[in-house]
């Protein structure tokens, strides 16, 4: 028995050397990328100083500027207002991605348009969400300016690729079950559609549409960044000054950030398990 | 509510339609946002957009078709910055996420007060996007591909450290005691058990994260990162044509990698 077992333990694939080759290009990569990044100790001790000013400001939260009080400061100046500006971006932006996500759902789903132009479908809405959104915001800011417009459409066009997709996805996996029996009872299309179709696919449709407005709040922080609007803003105009940034307006405009995305992943993901 | 008598005697109630209540719900909400966004119609001009555009994706002035697509061939170098920094910064941030992984899962570490924290840290790492990490070391440590590399560290780790501990918590668990019973101490039965579950997924999810980060890490060169986006920072101002063949060349290196990603992870299931 026992020799049986170490013949068997001696035929065991011998993996390690494809791992230690693995392993060394990977580090060599990893060592190689690091070649152009320009360390030196001077920039790194410079970090240091400036990592000790960092903490001790950042965490120094302004809370005249997060609500928007105090001298010569309304409530739209402060930073809840600019995090109810962002929320209303990204619920309209959801809401037309939503909206122009369905036309494309069908035409990409297999049984609503048939194997070829559902390809057709597919590879638009693959186009769509592979397109890195923050360029989509930097095109439209330069071209619609400043204004919670260039938000909205932004999130509004990359949302169709996915919803596109998981639209689709759900309409090709529904149940047909429902579909015959509205038939055998002699239901029109009207009543297919409106007892049959939607019924089934609505609870996914939101579902869906709710988790993505999560992520677009997410992506709805940062297109500030580039100009666009948003409570992005604020932070890269609070960093604009290199040599001394404002550290202490950073910090509440990350507070803010972080307590108005981890509210909205909450509040999303308990509704949809009320939904499921 | 209607209450429906069917031919064999028993009543049906009409279910209660929410519909009715979530609608107009939801339109309030609209309108109440509409209030805190007003937008200005008679200032927005998709004209503009069409010149923009234009612009953007001709070629400027005197220069010809041929300097559009040769200024796409000058910027391997800022290809390769942003590759590396992808690549550094995913390596770096999936690797430090493993340990940390492993503390929060619930099924490893039984200690509460320990795992619930350490998850905690983990979704607040996540709510800060890359762009934003970005920002914060530039102004650290200036500019640079550093900043990049140690912004999609961050993130990268954030993503990770959730993705892996749902992943290790899901894991079937009967090895792992199997080993335990004959003999085999923590760490040798975790090898052996959970480490073998859980290594194709982790790879799987390493090459899911590079792609994401490959997407972000194209425009960090506009807040002051290396890579493609520093091209658009510096043409900005007076070469929109410039910027638009940066574009192309980034929405195609985007692709080629998505394609890539996908391909490497249906091989590997």
């Amino acid at each position: 028995m026992n020799e049986h077992v170490q013949t068997v333990f001696n035929k065991r694939p011998r993996t390690w050397i494809a791992n230690i080759i693995l392993t060394v290009i990977i580090v060599g990569l990893l060592i190689y990328s690091f070649v152009g990044s320009e360390i030196n100790l001077i920039s790194l001790a410079q970090a240091g100083t400036k990592f000790n000013t960092m903490i001790n400001e950042i965490v120094d939260i302004n809370w005249g500027y997060f609500f928007g009080y105090g001298e010569g400061a309304s409530f739209d100046d402060g930073i809840v207002f600019k995090m109810l500006e962002t929320i209303a971006m990204t619920l309209f932006g959801t809401l037309i991605g939503a909206i122009l996500a369905l036309p494309f759902g069908f035409l990409a789903s297999v049984n609503v348009v048939g194997k070829r132009w559902a390809k057709v479908g597919e590879t638009i809405l693959v186009l769509i969400r592979v397109f890195p959104e923050l360029i989509l915001a930097f095109i439209l800011v330069k071209g619609l300016g400043m204004t919670p417009l260039t938000v909205i459409f932004t999130i509004g066009i990359h949302s169709i690729g996915m919803l596109g997709k998981l639209f689709a996805e759900s309409i090709d996996n529904m149940d047909r079950s429902s579909l015959e029996a509205l038939d055998s009872v002699g239901a029109n299309v009207w009543q297919k559609v409106r007892y049959g179709i939607l019924p089934n696919i609505m609870p996914e449709l939101t579902s869906v549409t709710l988790y993505r407005f999560d992520i677009n709040l997410r992506s709805a922080t940062i297109f500030g960044l580039v100009g666009a609007g948003g409570i992005g803003l604020p932070l890269s105009l609070a960093l604009t000054n290199t040599a001394d940034p404002a550290w202490e307006m950073a910090g509440t405009v990350l507070l803010a950030i972080v307590i108005m995305v981890l509210f909205v992943d909450y509040l999303s993901g308990y509704l949809r398990k009320k939904l499921v | 509510m209607q209450v429906y008598t069917l031919p064999n005697g028993k009543s049906v109630k009409k279910p209660f339609n929410r519909f009715w209540i979530v609608v107009p719900m939801f339109i309030a909400l609209c309108v109440a946002m509409a209030f805190v966004i007003p937008i200005d119609w008679s200032n927005v001009n998709f004209s503009e957009l069409v010149v923009i555009l234009r612009k953007m994706f001709t070629p400027k002035g005197t220069r010809t078709w041929g300097d559009y697509f040769g200024f796409m061939l000058t910027l391997g170098d800022e290809v390769a910055d942003t590759l590396q920094m992808t690549f550094a910064g995913t390596l770096i941030g999936c690797v430090l996420a493993v340990p940390v992984a492993i503390i929060s899962s619930s099924n490893i570490v039984k200690a509460k007060w320990l795992s619930m924290p350490v998850k905690f840290f983990l979704n607040i790492m996540r709510t800060i996007p890359t762009l934003m990490w970005t920002a914060l070391a530039v102004a650290l440590v200036g500019f640079g591909i550093l900043p990049g590399i140690a912004a999609i560290a961050l993130f990268s780790f954030g993503i990770m450290g959730k993705m892996l501990y749902e992943a290790i918590e899901t894991v079937d668990m009967s090895p792992f005691e199997a080993l335990e019973s004959v003999g085999a101490n923590k760490v040798g039965a975790f090898r052996y058990s959970v480490f073998t579950q859980i290594a194709p997924i982790y790879i799987s999810y390493t090459i899911y994260i590079f792609e994401i980060n490959i997407r972000a890490s194209a425009m960090l060169g506009y807040v002051g990162a290396g890579g493609l986006g520093s091209v658009i920072k510096d043409n900005v101002l007076y070469n929109y044509d410039r910027v638009g063949a940066t574009i192309i060349v980034m929405f195609a290196l985007v692709l080629v990698i998505q394609l890539l990603s996908n391909f490497v992870r249906r091989k590997l299931q």
